[in-house]
């Protein structure tokens, strides 16, 4: 057995190239040549990952050690971007010297890039940092692909409508020289081939505007479409994400990149992927047209183009960085903002409001600076540029103009160049400005595919079993952390008959809910295993298993939606006669029938305010409802008054009745009911048995029952 | 009303007084492994740490110290009160809690696709690290700039305005 990571930090804290090794016996931490240190852990020792500030410390703590493990050997010192390297070292050890069985390292927390060594973004299987831009190209046109065939007809459209707007030049031009010449005027039937002029020209107008029309119609088909199934697509995957990925990120975050960001690509399909051919085109043949007319001037007009598209290039960089200064300012004077306006009873209670009007007017002043100094920088530099995109013109009519004058050239024909002119600066416009809507587009394609590539930490197997839960929950040698170096909970041992009620009690902290969203798998364990009636529930299908699986949580959120529907969210096929029952069952009935329109009245964030005891009834109903074969009662009567808990005590005795439950709660007098309760420390489990044996065992469990005891009494008096 | 009366109660003329250890009272030592231990007020104590309260504002002032189990011992106020050797220790326990490297030039930042990517000296040694939140990782202090990066590394610019000028033009951007 060989287990290798590496780490960064040496004992003074200089960085440094260190390895982590262990070959079964001995662990050895070496710089280079230069051995740091080095042991033989014996088998009731444990490797602990001990992190601080930007750093961490990798000790083994002999089996005998003393509480404050002062006979700790270190073994060597790390950054945090060797935390989650030297955590699955620790996992791999301790499993060896625990039961003797040899594993694997899982390098899925700290996968690097070959190529420049930098960390994959979670969730993705590429380097932001070395990423080919091809490699976005091809998953933009993935997304795209559904639509080619519709997309090309909306193209060939839009190429139909400028091809009659480019008719507009020539027209002119013939009209010029062909009818407003000295000569021409005094011809027959002048007027007559003048009016035909103009009819041509009305025609081919009004053709390009249906065409355009019909093109624009076709668009908004397309981008809704695109829109609809991007969003759905993204959404599908937010809602498929575990637990883990979900604590990563906040409701604002998802919102946007379901939303906005979506909206982004959408955007840059549907505007810039459709005119793409468009603009093309247009620029080659108005090329071409150009060239036949004066290859003179085309060269003169083209020639300061590479110039100006520098310029601009230079000056949008220098602009983003100011503007982005300003958009910083003024996200940060927003969320002042917001802060102030949640807080505000908190700021007027302390009669603080003119600290607050202060810290506000400093950071708005600073935001109305720079906004002036942006503003004053872009209205004095826009109009050069501007001036000098266009500088062409000036050598097309002082050149073309000396031209006419010399009759090398006809009037119609420098109209048609001037017009023509203002066709090739078009796309020249779009092109200039496409990698900055490339930018933008990119950065949202990566938030999308940071959620759409993502993989679960909790997978269903390709065959699942069946999820009977009618059995004993057996948990072996359970071992789990919500990071790798951290184990949260270790040495879970634990049987729990059918239909029994355990009470799970210890210290904030200790590892009560990371226990019940075990059994809830939310997580999977990272050692060990919890089996229902001899299967493990990592074989079942995490739908199938929850749906048998009731959960009444301290915080009850409501669905905006009546009363109704937020009790048969539990089970939408119930009938109304088995949400009323669920709703006696759990005491809800009575007050839901004070609310002014009963079991249909609106609820949750811009409906009826229910106070916590009354949403905590509409949970238990929900529960009810479900009638699940396990139970999980998550502090489900904390923060209530005694009266409010009687009611939902009474309520939850009858919905405890026969199923396997767990429940955790502080107030150890509402775990009274409890056929055995579960004391966890520090991960652990500490003791076991009925209230009475654990008070008579006077350990753990009696001495938070006397301190809960002597803080009722001096609450009393 | 009862639960108030008994808070008033408790409030004293010393409630906002904070009771620090004293140098005199509070001897330091290594012990064999390098693990810092503390005799305060008579009681031995074979492994403590460390632990800054205001870490940014006063790394040298208000240290804390407590068990191994987070159990606080008590609070030194001020560092230099104590005697020179026993300063010495305390910094060596503090260098291994805390490791926030001092930025000493920015080679570059590149933004790619909402992540931005810093290339830095740290002394003589090259860093690359990548920022994801920018608005909320870099936080400035006064002259002071402080980064974290999405491993949750602490990288510090001891003072923006002195560090050299091309570098100062590619963190500048970044700070409000």
């Amino acid at each position: 057995m060989q287990v290798k990571v590496s780490f960064d930090l040496d004992r003074s804290g200089e960085l440094c190239n260190g390895t982590l090794l262990f070959d079964g016996e001995k662990i050895t931490a070496s710089v280079g040549e230069n051995l740091i240190s080095s042991c033989v852990p014996g088998d009731g020792d444990e490797l602990v990952v001990r992190t601080y500030s930007g750093c961490g410390m990798l000790e083994v703590v002999p089996e005998n050690a003393s509480a404050d493990m002062a006979e700790s050997i270190p073994v060597c010192r790390f950054s945090m971007s060797k935390v989650s390297e030297v955590g699955e070292f620790t996992k791999v050890v301790n499993h060896k010297l625990r039961t003797g069985e040899e594993s694997e390292i899982s390098t899925k927390d700290f996968r690097v890039c070959p190529k420049c060594g930098r960390h994959y973004a979670k969730g993705l299987d590429v380097c932001l940092f070395c990423v080919e831009k091809s490699f976005l190209a091809k998953r933009l046109l993935k997304i795209a692909k559904p639509y080619a065939g519709q997309f090309l007809f909306a193209s060939l459209l839009v190429l139909c409508a400028t091809g009659f707007g480019v008719m507009l030049p020539i027209i002119n031009s013939r009209l010029v020289d062909n009818c407003l010449t000295p000569e021409a005027v005094k011809q027959e039937g002048i007027i007559n081939t003048i009016i035909r002029y103009i009819v041509i020209l009305g025609a081919t107008q009004i053709m390009g505007q249906i065409f355009k029309m019909f093109s624009q119609r076709r668009a908004n088909r397309i981008s809704t479409s695109l829109s609809n199934n991007l969003r759905r697509e993204v959404y599908d995957h937010v809602q498929r994400l575990s637990v883990s990925s979900m604590s990563g990120k906040t409701a604002g975050d998802l919102m946007k990149r379901v939303s906005r960001d979506t909206e982004t690509v959408k955007n840059f399909i549907t505007e810039h992927g459709m005119y793409a051919l468009e603009k093309l085109v247009m620029f080659i043949v108005v090329f071409i047209i150009l060239v036949n007319i004066s290859p003179l001037l085309t060269v003169l007009v083209v020639l300061p183009i590479p110039f100006v598209a520098y310029t601009m290039r230079k000056f949008w960089a220098f602009i983003h960085i100011r503007f982005e200064k300003q958009w910083r300012r003024e996200s940060r004077a927003n969320s002042i903002l917001h802060d102030i306006v949640r807080g505000i009873r908190v700021v007027k209670s302390f009669g603080s409001e003119d600290r607050e009007i202060e810290k506000f007017a400093s950071v708005s002043r600073q935001l109305a600076d720079i906004s002036v100094s942006n503003e004053h920088l872009w209205a004095t530099t826009f109009p050069f540029l501007f001036f000098f995109t266009g500088i062409g013109e000036f050598f097309v009519i002082y050149v073309g103009g000396r031209a006419v004058l010399a009759g090398t050239m006809t009037i119609g024909q420098l109209l048609e160049f001037s017009l023509f002119l203002g066709y090739l600066y078009q796309p020249l416009m779009w092109m200039s400005g496409l990698p900055r809507r490339l930018g933008e587009v990119q950065t949202s394609l990566i938030k999308i595919f940071e959620i759409t590539d993502e993989t679960s930490d909790v997978e269903d197997r390709e065959n699942p079993v069946p999820a009977d839960l009618d059995g004993d929950i057996v948990f072996k040698d359970v071992q789990f952390g919500y990071k790798s170096y951290e184990p949260v909970l270790r040495d879970v041992n634990l049987t729990v008959k059918r239909g029994e009620m355990i009470g799970l009690v210890g210290h904030s902290g200790a590892g009560k809910s990371t226990l019940i969203n075990l059994v809830m798998r939310l997580y999977d364990t990272d050692i060990g295993s919890i089996t229902i009636n001899g299967n493990d529930i990592k074989d079942m299908a995490q739908g199938d298993y929850r749906e048998k699986i009731g959960v009444v949580f301290q915080e009850t959120f409501l669905f905006t939606g009546t009363v109704y529907a937020n009790i048969s969210y539990a089970r939408p096929d119930a009938t109304p006669g088995e949400v009323i029952a669920a709703a006696k069952a759990a005491n809800a009935h009575e007050f839901i029938m004070k609310l002014p329109d009963g079991y249909n009245t609106i609820v949750g964030e811009n409906g009826y305010n229910l106070s916590g005891g009354e949403r905590q009834r509409v949970s238990i109903a929900r529960a009810v409802l479900r009638n699940p074969e396990i139970l999980i009662l998550d502090e489900a009567t904390s923060a209530l008054d005694p009266e409010t808990e009687s009611l939902i005590q009474d309520a939850l005795a009858r919905l405890v009745k026969g199923r396997t439950t767990f429940a955790i709660a502080h107030r150890l007098s509402t775990l009274r009911n409890a056929d055995r309760l579960v004391v966890i420390e520090k991960g652990r489990i500490a003791e076991i048995g009925s209230h009475r044996e654990l008070l008579m065992k006077n350990g753990i469990y009696a001495k938070l029952v006397m301190a809960q005891r002597s803080t009722a009494k001096l609450t009393k008096n | 009303m009862a639960e108030n009366s008994i808070i008033a109660q408790n409030i004293s003329p010393d409630t906002l007084s904070t009771q620090y250890v004293k140098p005199e009272s509070c001897v330091f030592a290594q012990n064999k492994n390098g693990f810092l231990t503390a005799t305060i007020d008579g009681k031995e104590y074979k492994r403590v740490i460390l632990t800054r309260t205001l870490p940014l504002n006063f790394p040298d002032d208000y240290i804390c110290i407590s068990d191994i189990e987070k159990n606080e011992l008590g609070i030194i106020e001020h560092k230099s009160d104590f005697p020179k050797e026993q300063q010495e220790l305390i910094d060596i326990e503090l260098m291994q809690r805390y490791y926030c490297p001092v930025i000493t030039k920015i080679v570059s930042v590149k933004d790619k696709m909402g992540n931005f990517y810093f290339d830095v000296l740290i002394g003589e040694f090259k860093k690359s690290f990548t920022v994801k939140d920018i608005s909320r990782s870099i936080r400035q202090m006064g002259k002071s700039v402080y980064i974290t990066d999405i491993d949750g590394n602490r990288f510090k610019i001891e003072n923006y305005e002195k560090i050299p000028s091309k570098s100062r033009r590619r963190i500048e951007p970044y700070l409000y």
